[in-house]
């Protein structure tokens, strides 16, 4: 069941891992939901089209020029705000348009170079046939005849469906140009749980046979757990809860208080952590509390072992 | 707590040894991503690139020794956010301009000569087409032409009228003119992007929006020709036409360039194709936009002004034959090629 849920990537938090900088160190984006681009796209169709009323309002009230210019130059500007608007502000903002800024998401090319004017210009031409004519012919779909709209559907199916498709989320212009549109990344360091601010985690002591049995997934999910401690009345039970699994687990001998339960974890954290780090200095990587040890690893089959069944961290 | 305490595991050592280098970066980054990079004095920039470096060692360093879901998450996104601020593009806009006018453009046409041959023939298919059907029976001129762009210019009209549609028109104030040019541009330009765009599927569309245009226009001279106004209708077609057809031809190129790598990917998968044909692709639809842009200038002007047939001709011949020059001799490396 659990590896069943593995497989079942969820959609909006999938990692792309592959992209490799210059530098040779391989850092990861998190690709944008279709949701996110849709809504900056809205975003970005709301603010041209009213930037440019407004913008039109403004040169009526202070009537400066004869009303055939005006209808020159607004005919000109709805032009530039469908395709040349998004060319040039994805150069000038490497990527992001003013949608793209609101919905914290921009584009990067995938080979992991300079995102170039051409991939730019690539990808924004593709806008027309992937969302303006459809758009714009859904908005008249009712005068369309039955062969038109049948057309139409089809062609609103098959732009809609080829993002959805594909591991990437490329549309055809993302694909034409080599690019891919990712979340923009934020930074927030969190402080490092094993320097200890709590004296009373000291008095915990953990013999190396206590620290066999856990993996990198569930430290990280301890580590999860201190950083976000349950909140709301049934907090207390819910950290002791996850104590009690851990010391009936890993087999503690000595008496654990009931008060000092967040004290045993985050001195548990920290001896765990050490002893995995130093395991993974001599290159034995254990990934969760399946790994295989010593005589176990030895033994190993060309058949996956029988999971034991599922307990809590 | 002190820096680097004895007791402490190695992983929180690397990180309390890093930390100051890892800020220093984010302070960069926070401003080049306000400010941009050319705010940068020569400190600034020279410690964006050791200190991107230091922190890109750190992250595959910490990948190794620390466990700390924290650290290493702060890492990884600190370092996508200063790689996109270091390459970020560099290039001049205006460098960028010119090489595109000296070698990409002219380069894009010359590789595409298949793609282009299937746009010209399929518009002048479609001309043929448009004139023998009209020609024989005037009513296929109303199937093809929608009634609003006729505009009177029908088979039942008298050659009377349809000579003054194409001489002396009225309404030839200047500032209208500017107003029709800018109608035209941009809504070519829409029909161009469109023709192009739709070839992503195998073409076809590209195809037949240009084999329709064709015989729209091949219709239209029909009516004329019939009327013995055929070659006055050629040269009032001429003066704009060989500019803008040109440009429909050129799109709907670059829509079958696209349709083919689709189609017919040969060595490279779809995807590649796709990659490596866009190139040459788009920079065939920035020539037909440019073509359209100077088609719309001459249409909503010069065709108004100039009232001689012959005149007519030069001119759009000739501007049809600098073209020819510009993208055949442009950027050549043997020599000799220069405008």
């Amino acid at each position: 069941m659990k590896a069943a849920a593995h497989l079942r990537v969820p959609a909006p938090g999938h990692r792309l891992e592959a992209f490799l900088p210059p530098e040779g160190v391989p850092i990861s984006f998190t690709i944008a939901s279709v949701g996110a681009r849709l809504g900056a796209q809205i975003m970005d169709v709301l603010i041209t089209y009213l930037g440019v009323l407004l913008f039109a309002l403004l040169l009526i009230w202070l009537d400066i020029l004869p009303i055939t210019s005006l209808g020159a130059l607004f005919i000109i500007l709805i032009f530039l705000i469908r395709i040349p608007y998004y060319i040039l502000a994805e150069l000038v903002w490497n990527g992001r348009t003013l949608g793209k800024k609101i919905a914290r998401i921009r584009v990067i090319s995938a080979d992991g170079r300079r995102l170039t004017p051409h991939q730019v210009t690539a990808r924004n031409l593709m806008k027309e046939v992937e969302f303006f004519t459809p758009v714009s012919l859904l908005f008249g779909a009712g005068d369309l005849g039955l062969v038109s709209g049948l057309i139409t559907f089809c062609w609103v199916v098959v732009v809609a469906i080829v993002p959805l498709a594909n591991r990437r989320r490329q549309r055809f212009g993302d694909m034409i140009a080599g690019t891919l549109v990712v979340e923009n990344p934020k930074t927030t360091l969190l402080a490092d749980l094993a320097i200890t601010r709590q004296p009373g985690a000291a008095r915990f002591g953990f013999l190396p046979v206590h620290l066999e049995i856990y993996g990198r997934y569930e430290l990280q999910t301890l580590e999860a757990i201190l950083r976000d401690p349950p909140k709301g009345p049934k907090s207390h039970v819910e950290v002791s809860r996850v104590a009690d699994a851990i010391i009936r687990k890993i087999g503690y001998a000595d008496p654990v208080a009931p008060g000092d339960k967040p004290d045993f974890l985050t001195a548990f954290y920290r001896a765990q952590r050490a002893h995995l780090e130093s395991r993974q200095l001599f290159g034995d990587r254990r990934e969760d509390k399946f790994h295989k040890t010593g005589a176990r690893a030895a033994a190993r089959t060309p058949n996956p072992p029988i999971r034991p069944p599922n307990a809590n961290p | 707590m002190s820096d680097a305490a004895p007791d402490q595991l190695r992983s929180a050592r690397f990180r309390l040894e890093r930390e100051p280098g890892w800020r220093r970066l984010e302070k960069l980054i926070n401003r080049a991503e306000t400010g941009g990079l050319a705010s940068f004095s020569y400190e600034e920039a020279r410690d964006l690139a050791t200190t991107y470096r230091q922190a890109m060692n750190s992250l595959s360093v910490a990948r190794d020794i620390s466990l700390d879901l924290a650290l290493l998450t702060y890492l990884e996104q600190l370092c996508a956010r200063a790689y996109l601020v270091v390459y970020a593009p560099q290039q001049s806009i205006t460098g960028m301009i010119a090489r595109l006018f000296t070698h990409g453009i002219p380069g894009a046409v010359r590789r595409s000569s298949g793609p282009l041959a299937i746009g010209f023939v399929a518009m002048v298919l479609g001309a043929f087409a448009g004139y023998l059907l009209s020609v024989q029976d005037p009513g296929w001129y109303f199937t093809f032409v929608p009634p609003d762009m006729a505009d009177g210019r029908t088979p039942a009209a008298s050659a009377g009228y349809l000579r003054s549609t194409l001489y002396d028109d009225a309404n030839n104030a200047a500032d209208s003119l500017g107003a029709f040019a800018s109608y035209l541009f941009s809504h070519n330009t829409q029909i161009a992007i469109l023709v192009f765009a739709l070839g992503v599927f195998l073409a076809v569309p590209s195809f037949l929006l240009t084999f329709y245009n064709g015989l729209l226009m091949g219709a239209f001279f029909a009516t004329f020709a019939q009327k013995g106004l055929g070659y006055d209708a050629f040269a009032w077609l001429s003066i704009h036409g060989v500019t803008e057809v040109s440009a429909i031809c050129i799109a709907c190129a670059g829509g079958a360039r696209l349709g083919l790598a689709i189609a017919l990917p040969g060595q490279m998968t779809r995807r590649d194709a796709l990659r490596h044909h866009g190139r040459d692709a788009v920079k065939l639809v920035v020539l037909a936009g440019l073509m359209l842009m100077v088609a719309a200038v001459i249409e909503g002007f010069f065709r108004q002004l100039v009232q001689s047939a012959e005149l007519r001709l030069l001119i759009g011949w000739g501007i049809g034959g600098l073209w020819l020059i510009w993208v055949l001799r442009a950027g050549r490396n043997t020599g000799g090629g220069t405008l």
